[in-house]
């Protein structure tokens, strides 16, 4: 689902050029899960960022459901990422002025898919949250904001998932409810799974496991 | 592709609007609209009421006079072009009724006359209330006349007695109440009389003063017609339209329309300036909403239909409503004029609707669309990495782009390129000096933050923080407060000056043809009556012969029309009040160089525009002598005022040889009114002309056009705090981090909001004071260029601008910033965040 060959990002400061990623390379089997952890700055931002196919690697190869991201423009991409890609942020990235049950449409509705409402509220029951449809973001809870989230993200039923962080703004116990159910969804849709996480319950459960440190691979492990 | 391309904007649209995001955005585009379509279709309501108006004294649409009568040719031409026609013949004589005998003003007509307005009639004298007149229908039948009420009392007659009009006699029908009567100077000079023309040839009076009456559906048409025959008129005809015969009235509202064309666009440029704040706004609320729509993968091609989708939506909409707002406004002032002055005002053409919605669009195009330009170009990574910059679209080329929009506006709307280029340049200064100004102060602000305390640190510190957005509010707040000033300042003058032409006391009455004797006596009545004594001018009636010994060419005579008709021209060592020497020397100063002419003062516009300068020879005609004279010095002359005023004057005794009439204007209270008939009667040669009704008229005018006036300004007004409110709140979103953190430090509410006013107050007066330079500068280019009037200072506005700029704008500052002072800091914080 997910090959990456040798990619490198470095950008141009004042004090000279930054190398943010150095030669990264990985592979990620359809249906398989990826935990990226490392310290803060060891490039897990950008290098999930560059697999989503929101940003271009200064050299290296990304194939995304067999498609080159890498020699694609910025429209290409956002082609791929309509057809394939779903996404789960740290801080929910609900658009306050919609319910959610629109927040949830919304992707559906980008690729004028005519089911968007049904769709929605099938997985906002999913989700537990069939009472909450016609609540704005700022009225709910963080927890269940983040479920809003991961609705919206599984109802455009992606081929690939990326997480960024996605309990890095829930308390423990949320956090793990959060967990389980992202990864009862991820069950069901057989989706190809990318996190990014600083949580080791998180990292723990993916199949694979990569740590960075300085924009290198430090360490790879296969929990499965 | 339907979904994205109007569903998906749609409801977005409507959620963006249920959360308050575009309210200042609606409001802006509803006011553009609202103060263009109410302006523009007052304006073309006006003119056309006024066009009928005019129409309606001049009987026609033009009107041919001639001593001759008009060829059969040129009859049978407008015949053929579908030009309605209709002939009179104006002559003075002198009427008789039984032993009585007064000379009067007498026209003669056909069956179609006139051709525009109506003749009203009564069977009272000197009936007043409406129900006591009626609109005629008809003339005039064959053997039968109707007199205005001042003959009718001088003749001592009753309705159904007969009259002696040169050899024929006739019975009094009607009182005849109005006529339409605009070129026919001598049908003024009350004692009128009005007859069927069927009955001319038997009264055996020969004629001289033929009216041909002209009327077209088609303008254009007749404005043709007119143009092909003008050339084949002889020196004995000429052609009077609504111009020529309104001259001053013209003026006036060339004048008004002049005002309400700038304060619409200065309205709009203001609400344009909020529009484009507002569009900022809301775009760089959306960079994260677009960050992730474009991560959920919409491409540009979307996010720029469903961004400009909702902007053309909400453009429609707020167009429409802006039109039927305007509308409605205009309909106000309307019934308005309607209550007061019983004037119904004709309705508008379809052209102001087309011309408001376009400048709405202009507004959308201009103003708000280059704000959400650089939408579809926000990086998808900025979802994750907030602290992407994002490139916006540079605060020049909105300038420019509004700049541009500005002068589209003023050159579709004014149609004159003087008003776009006054306005334009002082707007391009005011927006120079104020980023000068402002870009001074904050150097200061820089150098001496540190050596400050407390509550002016604060502000200071503020200030140099959003340095880009202190500028940016000092550039506005100066644009806003200098159009209002401008605004302000121009009507209060207008106003001032249109009064100044017509005073209450001004003169309701000329006397002329008045003999020697007549003028003794008439100098003598006054003293009796205890009337003001005006200035009383000899006048002769002359034609231009020569000038410099060459008689006038083909070419002069176009340029002016002095040389189609006789003038009346006086001799007096009497400057009147609104004339000013120019060039020269007045008769007291001046010295007959020995040439045998007599010395004449010239109209400075006549001699601008013939060529003429001191000591130019000039010869008259005067009932076939010649009258000459050299040019001794060139007046100003306010031909807007009403008082008597001549092209050219005489040294006094100048027109001793010729006979002259002597002829004065004054006022005539309402009671001494029967001491003035006793008089006119007792003097029947006398000719007098009551223009109060004319006055009234002009009056009732300049009430509706200074109605109009003040709409505009009240309109203009509230364009003007959309700006300021939409300036103040542009930095909100910013300030918002900063009151949490410093509230949560333990900031006092009273430190904080008194940075705030501090911050406000000292940008609100050097606004201020930027926005009467700039006012003034703009006034003076207005002035000079397009009004041609005296250039002023404004000197109480120097002192008043800053310090209600301060004032308001540091009261905007407490109410917009109030409710992060007064909001815990915890809710303030996660608000920002």
């Amino acid at each position: 689902m997910l090959a990456v060959q040798g990619i490198t990002k470095t950008v141009a400061t004042q004090a000279g050029e930054l190398i943010i990623l150095r030669d990264i390379s990985l592979d990620v089997a359809a249906g398989e899960s990826l935990a990226i952890t490392g310290a803060s700055g060891s490039g897990k931002s950008t290098l999930l960022g560059i697999l989503a196919g929101l940003d271009v690697p200064t050299s290296g190869q990304v194939l995304l459901n067999k498609h080159a991201l890498t020699s694609l423009d910025e429209e290409g991409r956002a082609r791929v990422r309509a057809d394939n890609v779903g996404f789960i942020f740290q801080s929910f990235q609900l658009l306050p002025g919609l319910t959610a049950l629109e927040n949830v449409m919304l992707p559906l509705e980008l690729r004028g898919n005519k089911k968007a409402k049904s769709l929605a509220l099938d997985f906002l029951a999913q989700v537990g949250l069939e009472k909450r449809i016609n609540h704005y973001p700022q009225q709910l809870s963080g927890g269940e904001q983040q479920r809003v989230a991961i609705a919206r993200a599984f109802a455009s039923q992606p081929k690939i998932l990326f997480a960024d962080e996605p309990t890095g703004n829930l308390d423990t116990a949320t956090g793990a409810r959060i967990i389980d159910l992202l990864f009862e969804l991820n069950a069901e849709q057989g989706a190809t799974l990318v996190l990014i996480t600083h949580e080791e319950r998180l990292a723990r459960r993916c199949q694979t496991r990569i740590v960075l440190s300085a924009g290198a691979i430090l360490a790879a492990q296969d929990n499965s | 592709m339907l979904q994205s391309t109007l569903i998906l904007p749609l409801k977005l649209l409507a959620r963006n609007w249920s959360c308050g995001e575009l309210k200042l955005l609606t409001i802006s585009l509803v006011l553009a609209v609202a103060v263009l379509s109410g302006i523009s279709i007052f304006a073309n309501r006006l003119e056309a009421t006024l066009l009928l108006q005019s129409n309606s004294i001049l009987g026609a649409d033009a009107v041919v006079t001639s001593s001759v009568p008009i060829d059969q040719s040129l009859i049978d031409r407008a015949a053929a072009d579908n030009i309605q026609q209709s002939f009179a013949s104006t002559f003075l004589s002198v009427v008789y009724a039984g032993d009585e005998m007064q000379l009067a003003s007498i026209k003669a007509v056909d069956s179609l006359y006139p051709l525009r307005g109506q003749l009203d009639i009564s069977d009272l004298v000197y009936a007043e209330k409406s129900s006591d007149i009626r609109a005629a229908n008809t003339i005039p039948a064959a053997g039968e006349v109707w007199v205005d009420s001042r003959l009718f009392a001088a003749l001592e007659m009753a309705l159904g007695d007969k009259v002696a009009v040169g050899d024929v006699e006739l019975t009094v029908k009607h009182i005849l109440i109005d006529e339409p009567d605009g070129v026919n100077p001598m049908s003024s000079f009350g004692a009128r009389l009005v007859m069927n023309s069927g009955d001319l040839s038997r009264t055996n009076i020969p004629q001289e003063n033929y009216q041909w009456l002209l009327a077209a559906e088609n303008a254009q048409a007749l404005a043709e017609f007119i143009e092909t025959i003008k050339p084949e008129l002889n020196q004995h005809q000429s052609v009077a339209t609504l111009e020529s015969a309104q001259g001053q009235l013209a003026a006036n509202l060339k004048t008004a329309n002049h005002f309400l064309v700038i304060a619409s666009v200065m309205a709009v440029l203001l609400a344009g300036v909020a529009i484009a704040i507002a569009a900022r706004q809301f775009s760089l609320r959306h960079t994260n909403q677009v960050a992730l729509m474009k991560s959920l993968g919409a491409s540009a091609l979307h996010i720029r239909l469903m961004y400009f989708g909702q902007l053309l939506m909400l453009g429609v909409v707020a167009a429409l409503i802006g039109l039927v707002l305007g509308y409605a406004l205009q309909e106000l002032v309307a019934l308005n004029i309607n209550h007061l002055y019983r004037i119904e005002l004709a309705p508008s053409s379809a052209h102001p609707y087309l011309l408001s919605f376009t400048g709405g669009v202009i507004c959308v195009l201009f103003f708000a669309l280059p704000a959400l330009w650089f939408l579809p170009a926000i990086p998808p990574l900025k979802i994750l990495r907030r602290e992407l910059p994002v490139n916006l679209p540079q605060v020049w080329l909105q300038v420019v782009l509004a700049l541009l929009a500005i002068l589209m506006l003023m050159g579709l709307f004014s149609l004159d390129l003087k008003i776009t280029l006054s306005a334009t340049l002082g707007l391009l200064a005011v927006l120079l000096v104020a980023g000068m100004v402002s870009w001074l102060l904050l150097q200061i602000s820089k150098l001496v933050v540190g050596s400050l305390g407390g509550v002016c640190r604060l502000a200071f510190a503020g200030m140099q923080k959003r340095k880009g957005q202190s500028l940016l509010q000092v550039v506005i707040f100066s644009l806003a407060l200098m159009l209002l000033l401008t605004m302000t300042i121009i009507r209060t003058s207008f106003i001032a000056d249109w009064q100044k032409q017509i005073p209450s006391d001004g003169p309701n009455y000329f006397i002329g043809n008045m003999n020697a004797a007549d003028n003794t006596a008439f100098k003598q009545w006054l003293q009796e009556t205890g009337i003001a004594a005006p200035p009383v001018y000899p006048v002769v009636r002359v034609r231009i012969a020569q000038i410099n010994d060459v008689a006038p060419s083909e070419e002069l005579r176009k340029r002016h029309n002095a040389f189609e008709r006789e003038l009346y021209v006086t001799g007096t060592d009497m400057l009147p009040d609104d004339n000013k020497i120019v060039a020269g020397q007045w008769w007291d100063a001046w010295e007959n160089s020995g040439l045998d002419r007599a010395g004449v003062s010239i109209d400075a516009e006549f001699a601008k525009v013939i060529g003429l300068k001191l000591g130019d020879k000039l010869d008259f005609s005067v009932g076939g002598l010649t009258l000459s004279a050299q040019v001794a010095s060139i007046r100003q002359i306010d031909w807007k005022s009403l008082d008597q005023n001549f092209l050219f004057i005489f040294e006094p005794n100048a027109l001793d040889h010729f006979s002259p009439n002597y002829g004065a204007a004054i006022f005539v209270s309402p009671n001494h009114k029967p001491a003035l008939n006793q008089f006119a009667r007792n003097h029947p040669n006398l000719l007098l002309l009551d223009f109060g009704g004319m006055i009234a008229n002009i009056q009732k005018i300049i009430n509706q056009v200074s109605n109009g006036v003040g709409l505009v300004l009240w309109l203009t007004l509230g364009a003007g705090c959309l700006v300021l409110f939409a300036a103040v709140m542009s930095s909100i979103d910013s300030r918002k981090q900063e009151a949490g953190l410093l509230r949560a430090l333990g900031s006092s509410r009273r430190l904080m909001l008194g940075s705030v006013i501090v911050e406000f107050a000292l940008l609100g007066f050097l606004s201020g004071l930027i926005a009467i330079v700039g006012a003034e500068a703009f006034l003076l280019a207005l002035q000079q260029f397009v009004f041609n009037s005296e250039l002023q200072p404004h000197l109480a506005y120097w002192i008043a601008a800053p310090l209600l700029g301060g004032l308001l704008i540091a009261t905007l500052g407490i109410v917009c910033c109030r409710s992060l002072v007064v909001t815990p800091p915890a809710v303030v914080l996660r608000e920002a965040a």
